[in-house]
């Protein structure tokens, strides 16, 4: 069931009014467990098809119960079997050495349960998570409908804290609120990342057929608008999803994590990353990056290769989140370039600071221009970098070849100072608009004004999504 | 459970509220087009509807009269060929109407052909005269033409306009009107703030298109007058056309079937069919791989409806000499009246019992 699916809707509709039947919470988590089952089984047609997630849903139920702090081997070898497991399901390439199911099944979901199945074993076996789980709530914490496909990655502890508030009452207000946030969502997926999706997709096919003969300004030119158009269609379309999933988490009693911050105005690609797709970086951050270097540190305790570790750690952290996002080696790729994108970050901030000292390198950060064409530099990096997810192994290497090192050092350079200069306009145009919205808030805030206000974005969606063929795919469900 | 149920009461009135109001203000600010004279797939640009496909689904309402009428399908040399008021003004006494689509395969022509039968009053419909143009280029796969990623699987680019305002809704058997066809004017009434912000967004955005993408704009009458291919671009074409029909030297079988069945479907209907080869350039035909397999399947298709009351055959393949075509497919616009002329003649004899059995009707400029 796609999320843009008037099925949905009607589901959410259904799911909702049904849930604030009663106040009961026992009644509430068993509506949200068959509205979580209702939504895995309308992606497939058989339950043949769900036998491989069920089984992996097992393996993790039963790695979770038993994983205990005194039980060291058996926690590794529950923590090595379910990554193998996904790796499998998933058809990495690198463990093509088993062969796959000889049927079709399902494998959206499988990259975020894993998630949440690795951390309740390791929260287990560190005793960070407290009692162990009973089957439903395990099904309801891997499988909750709304973060599913594409998370957020709600841990568990929060997961556990925030049954009790799903007995609580709606207010006006609150429903107001979600109700306006998926629109917004909808907005931001149906509008927004669908303009953007249109004009990547005639950026890239005119960069594609341009490829054997195009000039190198042309196929440059086209390669920026691709570059820059898929950017937006990823970000729109991925922040917009949250929006929805978190409006309706709003009228499902759940308070959801939030995934993005304006990852654009991050200076350095560690702000990125603690913007952008927030709750995945906090769990490579804590289940990777921070045991990565308490290794390193507990075996070489000078201080002066510390900083070196950190270098390594935050590499093999972004290279193992890039090769997650996808089976083929385009993502290896895509893993090296942020790895090394970090580390040059990282080991120019430290020569940055031993240069300038601590306090001086703060004051350049803090300089208009060196902020804005620091944003720039990220951003354009960024959108580069995701070439990867846009392109095979083949359109990649013709991409390199007819570019070349320069054609692609120009792309970042034009790109970078494309962001230096919009993205403070479009700052300042934000700031235009909100105090536009405070002068309008009297009107705005009114009953009448704000529901007019929903009414008129709910037909703008109804209009662009009249524009295009079909509505845009969920870009991250592919991962 | 109140609170919920409230708020999307408000939602529904505030959408439904805000439209009724932009509608308002829409039909009073922008008036309708006069739609009802005969229908010219070469003025959807100029019109709301801006593209053929649309053109083709929304604007049928002047076919929803029993006039008697030769109605032309086929793809975009029958738009250019067959140009509606030159052949209209050969062929006194009878509406003429083109619904020639750019692109169309056999597939769609044979959808544009379910949907004129479809619009029309059913005692209309044995005065009908269907045209149907046919060059091997309108034969390729379903599956090439119509399995890209920006569309659902399958469909055309008439069914994209036939659920693009939910007028039809998908079924197992294909699309089916959401209402019936005697609202249809009523429905595009309703959705004129949807056609008009369409429309604009195209307009505004068509210079930007042209600029950015591959997307090169129609020419003008005068360039195509003064076209002429070189090796490059007739290597170029011919390429492309082996791109959209992907099979080995032969042109789909499967597509010959549903012309067949299409031309059933009208012959059922009481109405006639006309079927035209249309030319292509003596350079294009002596070198596409295809040619001689369309030939093939082309005469069986002839040898099986033979005899069969109602059709008629018109070759125009003669007509093709390289000169009169601005590139692999379209004659020029200097070669359309005799495009018209020979099919107003061969269409005479076709419509002779027609014509005089409705003379007191007026004629149709």
């Amino acid at each position: 069931m796609a999320l843009t699916s008037p099925q949905f809707v009607l589901f959410i509709v259904a799911v909702v009014l049904i849930f604030h039947l009663s106040a009961s919470l026992i009644y509430r988590r068993c509506v949200l467990t068959v509205a979580n089952a209702l939504f895995l089984a309308s992606f497939v047609t058989s339950a043949m098809q769900l036998a491989p997630l069920l089984a992996f849903l097992v393996v993790g139920f039963l790695a979770s119960r038993t994983a205990r702090p005194d039980r060291r081997w058996l926690n590794a070898i529950w923590i090595a079997a379910i990554v193998v497991l996904f790796a499998w399901l998933k058809k990495y390439s690198f463990i093509a050495v088993l062969p796959p199911l000889p049927f079709a099944y399902l494998g959206i979901g499988l990259s975020y349960i894993l998630f949440r199945m690795l951390q309740l074993v390791i929260d287990r076996s560190t005793e960070a998570a407290g009692e162990a789980m009973s089957p439903q709530r395990f099904f309801d914490y891997t499988c909750n409908f709304l973060c599913f496909i594409s998370g957020p990655i709600e841990r568990s502890g929060d997961f556990i804290a925030n049954q009790e508030a799903l007995a609580r009452p709606i207010d006006e207000e609150r429903a107001y609120r979600a109700i306006a946030r998926m629109i917004l969502g909808y907005i931001k997926v149906m509008v927004v990342s669908a303009i953007a999706n249109y004009i990547f997709a005639h950026a890239s096919d005119s960069l594609f057929a341009g490829l054997p003969s195009a000039s190198r300004i042309t196929l440059s030119g086209h390669y920026m608008l691709a570059v820059v158009s898929y950017t937006a269609y990823l970000y729109f379309n991925f922040a917009g999803y949250m929006d929805i999933v978190i409006g309706i988490g709003w009228l499902l009693g759940q308070d959801l994590p939030e995934n993005f911050d304006h990852p654009f105005l991050a200076r350095n690609l560690f702000e990125f990353w603690a913007r952008w797709h927030m709750t995945l970086s906090s769990w490579f951050k804590t289940y990777l990056f921070n045991p990565l270097l308490t290794a390193m540190a507990s075996r070489v305790t000078s201080a002066k290769a510390m900083p070196y570790f950190g270098v390594l750690a935050f590499f093999v952290t972004f290279f193992v989140m890039g090769v997650w996002h996808g089976s083929t080696v385009v993502f290896v790729i895509y893993g090296l370039v942020m790895g090394a994108g970090v580390s040059i970050n990282k080991v120019w901030q430290m020569a940055l600071t031993d240069r300038l000292g601590k306090k001086r390198y703060r004051k350049l950060g803090e300089s208009f221009a060196y902020a804005a064409l620091a944003r720039g530099l990220t951003s354009a990096f960024f959108a580069i970098a995701v070439t990867a997810l846009w392109v095979d192994f083949a359109q990649m290497s013709a991409i390199a070849a007819r570019l070349g090192a320069l054609g692609m050092a120009l792309a970042l350079l034009v790109l970078t100072l494309a962001g230096t200069l919009i993205f403070p306009f479009t700052e300042w145009l934000g700031a235009r608009l909100v105090v536009a919205k405070v002068r309008l808030e009297p009107w705005l805030k009114g009953a009448i004004g704000r529901q007019i206000g929903l009414g008129v974005e709910v037909l703008l969606v109804l209009a662009v999504t009249s524009f295009f063929h079909k509505a845009p795919e969920f870009v991250y469900k592919a991962f | 459970m109140r609170v919920i149920v409230k708020q999307l009461v408000y939602l529904l009135a505030s959408v439904v509220g805000v439209y009724l109001v932009i509608l308002a203000i829409v039909l009073v600010a922008f008036p309708d087009e006069d739609s009802d004279g005969p229908m010219n797939s070469a003025r959807a640009p100029s019109t709301y509807f801006v593209t053929e496909p649309k053109y083709v689904v929304l604007n049928r309402r002047s076919l929803a009269t029993d006039r008697p009428r030769v109605i032309f399908v086929g793809a975009s040399n029958t738009v250019v060929g067959f140009r509606q008021r030159q052949v209209a003004a050969l062929l006194p006494g009878v509406e003429v109407d083109n619904l020639g689509v750019g692109g169309a395969n056999v597939t769609e022509i044979a959808q544009v052909i379910d949907l004129a039968l479809e619009a029309e009053p059913k005692a209309a419909r044995a005065d009908d005269t269907f045209v149907i143009s046919i060059w091997y280029g309108e034969f390729a796969q379903d599956r090439v033409r119509w399995y890209t990623p920006d569309r659902h699987p399958g469909d055309t680019d008439i069914n994209i306009e036939q659920y693009r305002y939910a007028l039809y809704h998908r079924t197992k058997d294909g699309p089916a009107l959401s209402l019936p066809i005697e609202d249809l004017r009523f429905e595009i009434a309703a959705l004129r703030p949807y056609l008009l912000l369409d429309e604009l967004s195209r307009r505004a955005t068509a210079g930007l298109r042209s600029l950015l993408f591959r997307d090169k704009g129609n020419r003008t009458d005068a360039e195509r007058d003064s076209a002429t291919l070189s090796e490059a671009e007739k290597a170029r074409d011919l390429a492309y056309w082996q791109s959209q029909i992907q099979l080995q030297g032969e042109v789909s079988k499967e597509q010959f079937d549903v012309l067949h069945a299409a031309i059933g479907r009208i012959l059922a209907s009481g109405g006639k069919v006309v079927l035209v080869d249309l030319p292509i350039p003596k350079w294009h035909s002596s070198r596409s791989p295809f040619y001689e397999s369309y030939l093939k399947r082309r005469d069986a298709l002839l040898a099986e409806l033979k005899g069969t009351p109602g059709f008629r055959f018109v070759d125009m393949g003669e007509q093709d000499n390289d000169l009169d075509f601005s590139d692999e497919v379209h004659p020029k616009p200097t070669i359309a009246p005799r495009w018209a002329s020979t099919i107003a003649s061969a269409l005479r004899g076709q419509l002779k019992v027609t014509t005089e059995a409705r003379s007191d009707e007026p004629v149709r400029p």
